[in-house]
């Protein structure tokens, strides 16, 4: 795999998490669900996931990017996978709605699992310098990925800001304490 | 607020990285993995729950 492939490759992984971003943006806006406490540490952990590739695009493919990578897919597996224990005896309904099947933390857990695999795959079939000899150029679809990513995050905050207000958030959140 | 803090704080690694410098961000990415471990810690059971 050529530097210029894996860039692409970290770009489309930026996009990837952009979606679940936004879609987890829709439910709380259009379908009103706001974040529980856990919910929202998932979301924190898929912005941690995004420093490795960011890095990757910036300064060039290197196998320590990925493993900034495994560090954050693994603290999110193991809270996603917390939460999915929280729910897990017989007649639990599980917290919040479900997509096709799945509630979003089990969604979450199966994210995680995936960032790790495919961080796994580009250490092995990856460029393996330490040092990438010059870095590849980026064009309009990695940059706009990094900006996607980043204006989430940042929409991200202010949404936690908003309902949290400036104390600890409750368990099962029901309005935004910033609008009353 | 704990969870504008953790956010804010891996927008400021990703800025970092796209804007200074991979050590900085790094750095930056390892405080927040911290405190990522410590929001867990206090909301991930009652019983474990920290006071701050």
């Amino acid at each position: 795999m050529t530097a210029k492939t894996a860039v692409t490759l970290n770009a489309l992984a930026l996009y990837g998490i952009s979606a679940v971003l936004i879609i987890a943006f829709y439910w709380q806006l259009a379908e009103g669900e706001l974040p529980c406490p856990l919910c929202m540490l998932q979301r924190v952990a898929f912005a941690a996931l995004t420093v490795g590739p960011i890095l990757a695009i910036k300064f060039g493919p290197r196998p320590k990017y990925m493993g900034l990578v495994i560090i954050a897919a693994v603290l999110g597996a193991a809270i996603a996978g917390r939460q999915m224990l929280i729910h897990i005896m017989p007649g639990d309904p599980g917290f919040g709605s479900t997509l096709l099947g799945l509630h979003f933390y089990t969604w979450a857990f199966l994210g995680f699992v995936v960032a790790l695999l495919a961080a796994g795959m580009m250490l092995v079939f990856g460029p393996q310098q330490t040092e990438p000899e010059r870095i590849p150029r980026r064009g309009l679809i990695e940059d706009g990925a990094v900006w996607l990513v980043m204006s989430l995050v940042a929409l991200n905050a202010l949404s936690a800001l908003v309902q949290c207000g400036f104390s600890g958030c409750p368990a099962n959140p029901v309005r935004y304490e910033l609008l009353g | 607020m704990e969870f504008f803090f953790a956010f804010f704080n891996f927008g400021l690694a990703m800025w970092l990285a796209w804007r200074a410098s991979a050590r900085f961000a790094g750095y930056v990415f390892f405080v927040g993995l911290a405190f990522m471990v410590a929001l867990y810690l206090r909301h991930a059971t009652d019983e474990l729950a920290l006071a701050f």
